[in-house]
């Protein structure tokens, strides 16, 4: 069935409006149920020949087909705006967040989405507006995980039938190696990164605010400030005195490929944490010195795709 | 508490106030059962009700209180208990009402043990086929407004038990992001949304739906206590009946209506005299005489309230009656084969006049001149005197009225009590009574002459209900009246009752005697607009169970050759279904898909949607999805540099218009701009 929809389906591109020809509807278990009953009814109805009871199950029947259409409306139309799934480490709960949104004048109900093995997540979604659907991804190992199948149902209103879709998105979420070792971090001796003049770039500690001058970069500017009928000021950071540090593959012999990635995975970490400015290096990799988040991401990305070729993805999530 | 702001919980935790858990999908599980309860609580045991309601509220207390709920060994004894008890009560756990008390009780016990959704629903199911029961029950339109909000109710508890998460939250904060809106007021729209709209397949399948002839598996009897008129007649038994105000049958003619002295409707005859009370004679106890109908037949078409009772009733006398169902009996009543225990329709065809010519059979003339041997001695000796002094049977008869016209009779409902020799204190002592006291001693009268006589019950009269033209018999209608054995003749209706009370052949008891009657009756005959009021209300009535209660085989076979189906076999039946069924479901997609109104630009997009496209239709290059208005002037200016200073100002002043700051004007200028745009000629 599911190399089937596949087949049938092909790949998605985000954002997907949910179309009729994707969604699937089947009974549930309450709404086969609900159908037995029908039958009963209709066998008493019948036996006694009364209208009266006849007229009901028909209003019934009508119900569980009104029923239908309707959850398959709750689903029909939702566009499955964005997919994202911040990188994480492995071994840790990772994330991976759904923007669903509604462009009917009327409220979804009780949109769920999972993952093929994890539980699901349920959401509702107001009318002309957005949800979010936050579902719990995890990995076990460094590297690339394509979630590129991903169900969305509801069996809103009534509980009687399950309408899904499934999403062949390429999402890809990148898995940093766990950071785990208790080496002691390599210090550079005696080279002082040393303080940097005021107003340079880049992520350092933070320093104050100064009115806005042309020139200045609007990453820098206070916007929440100004939201707030500030005057237009730009954040400044300068760098305090701290360690500069290069963290070396090679640094770390009688250890296996992975059991070093985890190790500078620590350091990197730590080291982000602690305010130091560090480097990486890694055979056919070189990363400079620096520090900030997006360094930090810059070097763990490097160490989770060491020798994985990008293009061939880890496929242990399917 | 997870979602307790808009949303549904399944329980409360901890001991909230009992009030919040009626709000939850527990309670209104509760309450959808509850609904069912009161369906039925008028015919199920006192104890049954006080049982369901003990559990439903044990449910209840539970979440709110610190109350126990059973284990499961207690569950499984109660609910053994219980079905020894209703076992006990019905002798059967088979049939409606013994099956519906059973199904009862089950589903409070159900409840009891209630946790997840998966238990709610089935809850539910119960209550839903609880409705199905009280369907099959009953059928009267005053009951329909509470099965609708049954149905409702039942529904409505679906959609919120649906929406409510599945178990009880294990933390206290809920994973999920709430957006609210989905209360009880919208689970009870949505479910009255999804009933309505499901109403007309609802009909459609009612009127298409193949109907059976016979059932699957024999109806159980039910055992209601018999109403209307017995098998026996003793004084005072037809009084009891002036009582009531209910309806016995109604009566819809076609063609003539019969005048108000011809409305006699037979039901049983009684031939047998104890002394005080007249009984039936053993089935076939002497054959059947041929009739010869005189004057014109009248057709028409009973429906029968349910009596538990066999008897059909009939115009007098009954000539045909197009059913295998009932039949004519030998004294001309027509007997059903079994007892009325829903309302029963037929049509039928009688004459008010007939004629035998054929003499008595010895068998019939000792039947009917038989009197019980030393009873009522002063009368049978009245009888031989005055049977002496005239010369025929028909003077005799004439007699024996003009004797009770004369002899101060009193019509009155409320009789002196009559001794064993009833007729003997009613002719010489109190000489007050009722159409069974007459009927009575006038037979007894004509027997002790030697001359064949019997006694007939029925109803007599009807009222007229003038918006859905048709007759309506009530229980008050009831009466006794004789027949009396003339040679040449035949079996022939004398009333004495209307000798002594000729008005009560065309007025209706309460004019006679104002104080019969139950207390509607009385204050329903004192108010012309209530009685209009009533009138319509039975008209109402009368066309549902004719239409809707009694849409039957026939009347289905009936209403597809009205719609031109001639002769429907299966096959059209389907595909009219299902063309009908496509129109429905087509109907619904475009009711549903309005939900999403496409966009429509405001007036001054539609205007410069129309300069675009003129500028498009005169050979211009259209504009480009990216261009906005400036860089569409910009890219025609190259193209027509004669027309350029024109369209540009048009465009200018669409930007203009469109991003500048809102002036007053505003208005006036998107007028004016859409005046623009018409006056641009290429």
């Amino acid at each position: 069935m599911a190399a089937w929809v596949r087949r049938r389906q092909g790949a998605d591109v985000l954002p997907l409006t949910l179309q009729r020809r994707r969604l699937y509807i089947l009974p549930t278990r309450a709404g086969l149920g609900f159908l037995v009953l029908l039958l009963f009814m209709l066998i008493a109805g019948l036996n006694y020949a009364n209208s009266l009871a006849l007229f009901l199950t028909f209003l019934l029947s009508g119900f569980v087909l009104v029923t239908m259409q309707l959850s398959h409306r709750n689903l029909l139309g939702t566009s499955l705006h964005a997919a994202v799934a911040p990188p994480t480490f492995a071994q840790r709960a990772g994330n991976l967040r759904l923007t669903l949104e509604n462009p009917a004048v009327a409220p979804r109900y009780q949109v769920e989405s999972g993952l093929s093995d994890e539980p699901a997540r349920t959401t509702d979604i107001p009318a002309r507006g957005r949800s979010h659907i936050d579902l719990p991804v995890s990995a076990a190992k460094r590297g690339i995980v394509m979630l590129d199948r991903l169900r969305l149902t509801t069996t809103h209103p009534f509980g009687l039938f399950r309408t899904w879709t499934w999403v062949h998105a390429p999402i890809q979420m990148l898995v940093y190696p766990r950071p785990f070792g208790s080496l002691p971090m390599p210090n550079e001796s005696g080279r002082k990164s040393g303080a940097r003049s005021r107003g340079d770039s880049g992520a350092d500690e933070w320093h104050g605010l100064r009115p806005f001058r042309d020139g200045d970069s609007p990453r820098q500017v206070d916007w929440k400030a100004y939201a707030r009928e500030a005057p237009l000021l730009v954040k400044e950071y300068s760098a305090t005195g701290s360690e500069l540090r290069i963290f070396r593959f090679g640094q770390l012999p009688g250890l296996g490929t992975e059991a070093r990635l985890e190790q500078l995975s620590r350091w990197v970490v730590d080291a982000e944490e602690r305010g130091d400015r560090y480097g990486l290096e890694l055979p056919g990799v070189r990363i400079t010195p620096d520090r900030g988040a997006e360094h930090r991401h810059k070097c763990l990305a490097a160490l989770a795709l060491y020798e994985l070729d990008p293009q061939q993805p880890a496929k242990d999530r399917q | 508490m997870a979602r307790s702001a808009s949303g549904f919980s399944l329980a409360q935790s901890g001991g909230g106030p009992l009030r919040g858990v009626l709000g939850t999908s527990l309670g209104w599980t509760s309450w959808a059962l509850f609904g069912s309860l009161l369906l039925h609580i008028d015919r199920t045991p006192l104890w049954v009700t006080f049982v369901a309601c003990a559990l439903i509220a044990w449910r209840l207390l539970a979440e709110a209180h610190p109350v126990r709920l059973p284990g499961k060994i207690a569950r499984v004894a109660i609910a053994l208990i219980l079905v020894m008890a209703v076992f006990v009560r019905f002798r059967t756990l088979n049939g409606l009402h013994a099956g519906t008390v059973l199904l009862l009780l089950m589903s409070a016990i159900k409840l009891l043990e209630t946790q997840a959704r998966r238990d709610q629903y089935i809850v539910l199911g119960g209550s839903l086929f609880l409705l199905l029961a009280a369907c099959l029950e009953r059928q009267d339109l005053l009951r329909m407004p509470l099965y609708v909000l049954q149905a409702w109710l039942t529904c409505g508890a679906l959609a919120i038990v649906a929406y409510a998460p599945d178990k009880m939250p294990a933390t206290a904060t809920s994973p999920m992001e709430h957006v609210g809106g989905f209360d009880t007021r919208a689970a009870l729209l949505l479910a009255g949304r999804t009933l309505l709209y499901s109403v007309p397949l609802a009909i459609l399948l009612f009127i298409l739906f193949p109907r059976v002839q016979g059932a699957f598996w024999a109806v159980p009897r039910s055992d209601d206590a018999a109403t209307g008129l017995s098998d026996t007649m003793s004084p005072g038994s037809i009084s009891q009946l002036t009582s009531s105000y209910d309806i016995a049958f109604r009566a819809k003619f076609e063609g003539k209506v019969p005048p108000p002295q011809e409305r006699y409707w037979r039901g049983p005859v009684l031939h047998q005299f104890d002394g005080y009370t007249w009984t039936r004679a053993p089935y076939g106890a002497y054959p059947a005489e041929p009739l010869e109908y005189l004057g014109h037949p009248y057709y028409y078409r009973v429906s029968l309230e349910p009596s538990q009772q066999p008897w059909w009733l009939a115009l007098d006398t009954v000539a045909e009656i197009p059913t295998p169902k009932a039949s004519v009996t030998y004294d001309h009543a027509l007997i059903g084969s079994e007892p009325v225990t829903e309302l029963t329709t037929y049509v039928a065809v009688s004459y008010t006049a007939t004629r035998t010519t054929q003499p008595l059979s010895k068998r019939a003339r000792q039947i009917e001149t038989t009197l019980p041997a030393g009873r009522n001695p002063r009368s049978v000796q009245l009888a031989r005197e005055m049977r002496g002094r005239v010369g025929s049977d028909g003077a005799y008869v004439a007699a024996i009225l003009d004797f009770l016209r004369t002899g101060g009779f009193v019509y009155s409902l409320t009789p002196p009590l009559l001794n064993k020799d009833s007729v003997d204190d009613f002719l010489f002592n109190t000489r007050s009574g009722f159409c069974g006291h007459y009927a009575s001693a006038f037979v007894t009268l004509m027997r002790a002459a030697n001359v064949p006589a019997r006694v007939v019950t029925g109803y007599l009269g009807g009222e007229w209900n003038p918006i859905g033209r048709y007759l309506v018999l009530r229980q008050s209608d009831a009466h006794a009246w004789a027949e009396v054995w003339l040679d040449g003749q035949g079996w022939t209706r004398f009333d004495p009752t209307t000798v002594v009370e000729p008005d009560r052949l065309t007025r209706g008891m309460l004019d006679l005697l104002p104080d019969s009657g139950s207390r509607e009756a009385r204050l329903v005959h004192g108010s012309p607009t209530l009685a209009h009021l009533l009138a319509r209300w039975d008209a109402a009535n009368a066309w549902w169970n004719d239409h809707v209660v009694k849409f039957d085989y026939a009347a289905q076979l009936n209403l597809l050759s009205r719609l031109g189906i001639g002769s429907p076999d299966l096959q059209t039946l389907g595909w009219g279904f299902l063309g009908a069924l496509s129109l429905w479901l087509g109907w619904m997609a475009w009711q549903f898909g309005r939900a999403v109104p496409r966009a429509r630009p405001d007036r001054l997009g539609r205007a410069y949607a129309r300069l675009c496209r003129k500028l498009a239709r005169a050979g211009l290059p259209p504009r480009a999805a990216h261009e906005g208005p400036l860089a569409y002037a910009d890219a025609l200016s190259a193209k027509t540099p004669d027309l350029a200073p024109q369209i540009r100002r048009l465009l200018a002043r669409y930007a203009e218009l469109r991003y500048g700051e809102e002036q007053a004007s505003y208005d006036t200028e998107v007028r004016e701009f859409e005046r623009g745009v018409g006056a641009l000629t290429l």
